[in-house]
C-alpha cells in the first residue's frame, strides 16, 4: 500500500477548509431559519432551542413565495420544453439539411451567446408594454427562450453532426419523411444532449432576476428571485422569516443539483468548448 | 435522400421558429437599442433624435464614472483571481485520488444557486448585527462595517462583493480547467518523469501550455459575466451607500426603470455591449490558441 505523503495531507486539509467555507454559510442560514426572531440575536450560532417551521409557512403564504415558486416553475418548464423542440429543430436544420446558408446561420445564432440581456432590456420592455406582454408569464417565456437557444443549438449541432450518415440513409430508404427522421430517429438518439441542455436552461431561468424584475410588477405573477428580493430587504425586520425565504428559494436547485450534478458538469464543459 | 435533405419547405419549417424568435427578440431590439441611445426618450415622450447628446452626458455623469471604475475593477479582479484560484483548485483536485467528486461538487454548488438568494445570504453575514461581526466580537475584535465603509479608492464593500463573486463562480473556472487537464494524455506526464521532471515542472511545461485554449474560454466567460454583474450587487447593497458600489448594470437599471430615462439607459447598454465585445476580442487575441495533439 502506498504511503500518504505530507503534501497529500496538506492538500486534504486545504480542501476540507474550502468545503467548510462553502457549506458553512448555507448551514448557518438553514439553522437560523428554524429559530424565532429573538433567538437570532441572543444566540446567532447555536442550534435552535425549539425548532419552528412558522417562518417557512409565513414566507410561503404572506411573503407570496408559494405563488412565486409556482410561477417560476411554470415559466421554467414551458421555456425548457419549447427551447428543446425549437432549438433541436434548428440544430438539425443546420447540421443535417443541405442549404447554402447553414454555416452562416449557425454563426448568427452563436453571436447570441455574447449579447448581454441588458442591451435588449429597454426596447423589449417598451415593445412588450405596448402589446401588454409585460406582467404576463408569456412575456417572460419569450426572452428566456430566445436566450436559451444559442447554447441549445450549439450543443445539439454537435450531437447531430456526430450521428452516422447511414442512419438517415436507411430511414430514408424505408420511406420515412424528413419529419419522421427527425422526430423518430435523430431526436431520440440525441436525448442525452437534450437532457444536459435542458438542465442548464432550467437552472439559468430559475435564477434569472433582472428581466423578471423589469417585466413583472404584479405580485401574483412574480417569479421566485423577484419575490424573494422584495420580501427580504432592509425594511423587513423579521430576520428568521427572511432566512426561511432564502432557503425556500435555493432548496429546489440544491435538489436538482444533487440528483444530476454529473450531467450539469457535462453541460457546462460541452457548452464552453466552442468550435 | 439528397432530395429529401434539400427540400426547401422542410428547411423552412425547421429553421423558421428559431430564426423568427432570434430576429424579433434579439437582433431587432439591439438595433433599436443603438438607435434609442441617440434619442431623447423617456416613459412619457416618444423617442426624438438628438445625436450624441446621451453620450456627452455619459462623460459628465459622476455615478457613471464610479460604475465604470467598479465594473473594470470587477473585470480585472475576477479574471485574475478566477484564473489563479480556478487553476490551483483544478490542479489540487486532479492530483488526489479519494473524494475528488465530493470536493468538486461542493465547490461548484453555488454556481447553480440563485445569486439573488446568495446575495441576500451574504448581506446578512456581513451585516453588523448578525454574522461575522458577532463572531469577531467573541474574540474581542470589532469588525469593520463591511458593506458601508466608503474610504479608499476601491472601497471595502467592493472587495467584499468581489470576494463573494469569486466564492460563487470559481467553481465554474475550476470545472473547465479540470475537464481540460483530465483530457491530457497520461503518457506525456510519464515521459516527463522519466526525463527527470518533478510534479511542479511537469505542471509548468506540460499542463500550462496545453490548457491555454481553455484559459481563453474561461476568461472570456468570466469577463462577460463580470461586466453583466447585477444580481449580487443589487441584493447586497443596491448600489449604495451613496452610489459608491454601483456597476454598469445596476446604473442602467436605475436610469432605465427608476427614472425612466430610456434613451440614456440605452446609451449605457451600448457601452456595456461594446465593452463585452472588446474584452472578448482582446482576451482571444492575447491568449493565442495553438492546437496541440493531446
Amino acid at each position: 500500500m502506498k504511503k500518504t505523503s505530507p503534501i497529500t495531507i496538506i492538500i486534504y486539509i486545504f480542501l476540507v477548509f474550502m468545503a467548510v467555507l462553502y457549506l458553512a454559510p448555507l448551514f448557518w442560514v438553514f439553522n437560523v431559519s428554524f429559530k424565532t426572531n429573538a433567538e437570532i440575536f441572543t444566540a446567532p450560532f447555536a442550534l435552535p432551542k425549539a425548532p419552528t417551521i412558522d417562518n417557512f409557512t409565513f414566507a410561503w403564504t404572506a411573503g407570496k413565495l408559494g405563488i412565486a415558486t409556482l410561477n417560476s416553475f411554470l415559466v421554467c418548464v414551458i421555456t425548457l420544453i419549447l427551447s428543446m423542440v425549437i432549438g433541436s429543430m434548428a440544430a438539425f436544420g443546420i447540421a443535417r439539411l443541405r442549404w447554402k446558408l447553414a454555416k452562416l446561420s449557425l454563426t448568427y445564432f452563436l453571436l447570441g451567446m455574447m449579447i448581454p440581456v441588458h442591451c435588449v432590456l429597454i426596447p423589449l420592455f417598451t415593445r412588450f408594454a405596448k402589446v401588454s406582454l409585460t406582467n404576463s408569464l408569456v412575456g417572460l417565456v419569450l426572452p428566456y427562450l430566445t436566450f436559451a437557444l444559442p447554447i441549445t443549438i450549439f450543443i445539439m449541432v454537435g450531437f447531430f453532426e456526430s450521428m452516422p450518415n447511414e442512419l438517415i440513409e436507411s430511414a430514408c430508404i424505408d420511406g420515412a419523411t424528413i419529419y419522421q427522421i427527425f422526430f423518430k430517429v435523430c431526436l431520440p438518439l440525441g436525448k442525452t444532449g437534450l437532457f444536459v441542455t435542458g438542465l442548464m436552461t432550467f437552472i439559468a431561468n430559475w435564477n434569472e432576476l433582472l428581466l423578471a424584475m423589469v417585466f413583472i410588477s404584479d405580485d401574483l405573477k412574480k417569479t421566485l428571485p423577484v419575490s424573494l428580493s422584495k420580501f427580504v430587504g432592509p425594511y423587513n425586520t423579521n430576520y428568521s422569516q427572511m432566512f426561511a425565504a432564502i432557503i425556500i428559494a435555493i432548496i429546489p436547485t440544491i435538489i436538482v443539483y444533487c440528483a444530476f450534478s454529473n450531467q450539469i458538469v457535462d453541460g457546462l464543459t460541452a457548452g464552453a468548448v466552442k468550435g | 435522400m439528397d432530395k429529401l435533405l434539400r427540400n426547401k419547405k422542410a428547411i423552412f419549417v425547421f429553421m423558421a421558429p428559431a430564426f423568427i424568435l432570434f430576429t424579433f427578440i434579439l437582433f431587432i431590439p439591439i438595433c433599436q437599442s443603438v438607435y434609442y441611445s441617440f434619442c431623447d426618450y423617456n416613459a412619457l415622450t416618444p423617442a426624438k433624435f438628438i445625436g450624441l447628446e446621451n453620450y456627452k452626458t455619459l462623460l459628465s455623469d459622476k455615478v457613471l464614472i464610479i460604475a465604470l471604475k467598479n465594473s473594470i475593477f470587477f473585470l480585472i479582479f475576477s479574471c485574475v483571481t478566477q484564473l489563479i484560484m480556478g487553476l490551483f483548485l483544478a490542479a489540487l483536485l486532479t492530483n488526489i485520488d479519494k473524494g475528488r467528486n465530493l470536493f468538486k461538487n461542493i465547490i461548484y454548488l453555488p454556481c447553480v444557486l440563485s445569486s439573488a438568494a446568495l446575495g441576500l445570504l451574504w448581506m446578512f453575514i456581513f451585516s453588523p448585527k448578525l454574522g461575522i461581526n458577532q463572531l469577531l466580537i467573541k474574540f474581542g475584535i470589532e469588525g469593520p462595517l463591511w458593506l458601508m465603509d466608503t474610504s479608499g479608492y476601491i472601497i471595502l464593500p467592493m472587495w467584499v462583493i468581489a470576494f463573494v463573486a469569486l466564492w460563487q463562480y470559481v467553481g465554474q473556472s475550476m470545472m473547465l480547467y479540470m475537464a481540460q487537464i483530465s483530457g491530457i494524455s497520461k503518457s506525456l506526464y510519464e515521459a516527463s518523469y522519466i526525463d527527470g521532471c518533478n510534479k511542479a515542472k511537469s505542471f509548468r511545461y506540460i499542463t500550462l501550455p496545453l490548457i491555454r485554449p481553455m484559459v481563453a474560454t474561461a476568461m472570456s466567460l468570466n469577463a462577460i459575466g463580470s461586466l453583466k454583474f447585477f444580481d449580487l450587487i443589487f441584493n447586497m447593497t443596491e448600489g449604495g451607500p451613496n452610489h459608491k458600489t454601483e456597476v454598469l448594470a445596476t446604473h442602467l437599471y436605475q436610469q432605465g426603470f427608476k427614472y425612466f430615462k430610456y434613451g440614456y439607459a440605452s446609451a449605457i447598454g451600448v457601452l456595456l455591449l461594446i465593452l463585452c465585445l472588446l474584452v472578448t476580442a482582446f482576451i482571444n487575441k492575447v491568449i493565442k490558441t495553438e492546437q496541440y495533439e493531446m
